[in-house]
């Protein structure tokens, strides 16, 4: 993975965004830090609030408006997706030969997976019927146990960069 | 312990934010009364935090009390706690127990917000603000700003 990761980071470093996040812009790196933890909340809150109530908390929810917050999620990713393009272009020797990045990557790349087969599968559609009360079927109840856990794996690998790694 | 901090402010400040969505309008058809069951989800975060945050202090307590960010993040968790309690009673503790927000539930809701944005900078921001902030070292390897 390390050859690709640093082609790939030599190439934004380069770029305006790279030049910016290293230092050219003083404050978009605490900024885009900011926001990365913002976007976490969104899009790790929303999808727990789903995810719970695939598993059986809050039974009470009807699925169909539960989610409409997807968007919110998804918007969180966004924002998520875009820092964390300009920390790896800002500073790219960071994350290349980092361990935890790349588990990283890889449990985003997994979450990513296990949200197609929620859609594709047609899970989502399926779910989407269930009301106030009604139990979610057992592929639902695996696809919510699996994301939860990628989740927290996504934020256990980023916040053990600095650690694990060398990122700061 | 930062890793038990970021899980926390998941289910707190994530959870908290899809309450104040629904009571912004967003997803109007979802129900209030089961939302209740989260309140305990976001305890669970609070908690997480209290103890993880209060560890991370006692390993630096003195440069973090010095860190004016530290002091802007406990002031706005502090008032987003309030504004959590009040959102339950005026909100979910209502006898109606009907689908419609009170007026009182909109402003507590985006003034929650308000109030997680806001710590969510701070604390962050503790990071960067501040003598022997971890940025200065980062800036330092990456040649200076």
């Amino acid at each position: 993975m390390t050859p690709v990761l640093t082609a790939l980071g030599d190439w934004l470093h380069a770029t305006a965004l790279g030049r910016a996040a290293a230092g050219g812009v003083p404050w978009l790196w605490a900024a885009c830090e900011t926001l990365h933890f913002i976007g976490l909340a969104l899009l790790i809150g929303c999808v727990t609030v789903l995810d719970l109530r695939m598993l059986g908390v809050a039974k009470g929810l009807p699925l169909a408006p539960l989610q409409r917050l997807m968007p919110y999620a998804v918007l969180g990713f966004l924002i998520n997706l875009a820092t964390g393009v300009t920390f790896f272009a800002g500073a790219p020797d960071q994350y290349t030969d980092n361990g935890a990045f790349h588990l990283k990557i890889l449990f985003i790349a997994l979450a990513g997976a296990n949200v197609a087969l929620f859609y594709v599968s047609g899970v989502a559609k399926r779910i989407d019927a269930l009301g106030a009360g009604e139990d979610a079927p057992v592929l639902a109840k695996m696809v919510a146990a699996t994301s939860l856990f990628l989740w927290i794996g996504v934020m256990y690998w980023g916040r053990m960069l600095p650690f694990l790694g060398d990122a700061f | 312990m930062l890793f038990a901090h970021t899980v926390g402010l998941s289910l707190l400040v994530g959870t908290n934010m899809v309450v104040d969505l629904r009571l912004l309008g967003i997803a109007r058809r979802l129900p209030l009364a089961p939302l209740d069951r989260f309140f305990r989800v976001m305890w669970i975060g609070f908690w997480i935090n209290a103890v993880s945050g209060a560890i991370l202090f006692a390993a630096d307590a003195t440069t973090k009390a010095a860190n004016p960010a530290f002091h802007v993040k406990m002031g706005f968790i502090a008032v987003a706690a309030i504004d959590l309690v009040w959102i339950r009673r005026a909100v979910f503790r209502r006898p109606t127990g009907d689908d419609v927000v009170p007026r009182i539930g909109r402003i507590l809701a985006a003034m929650s917000i308000v109030c997680w944005t806001g710590a969510i900078t701070a604390g962050r921001l503790m990071a960067y603000i501040g003598q022997d902030s971890g940025a200065q070292q980062f800036i330092n390897r990456i040649g200076g700003l």
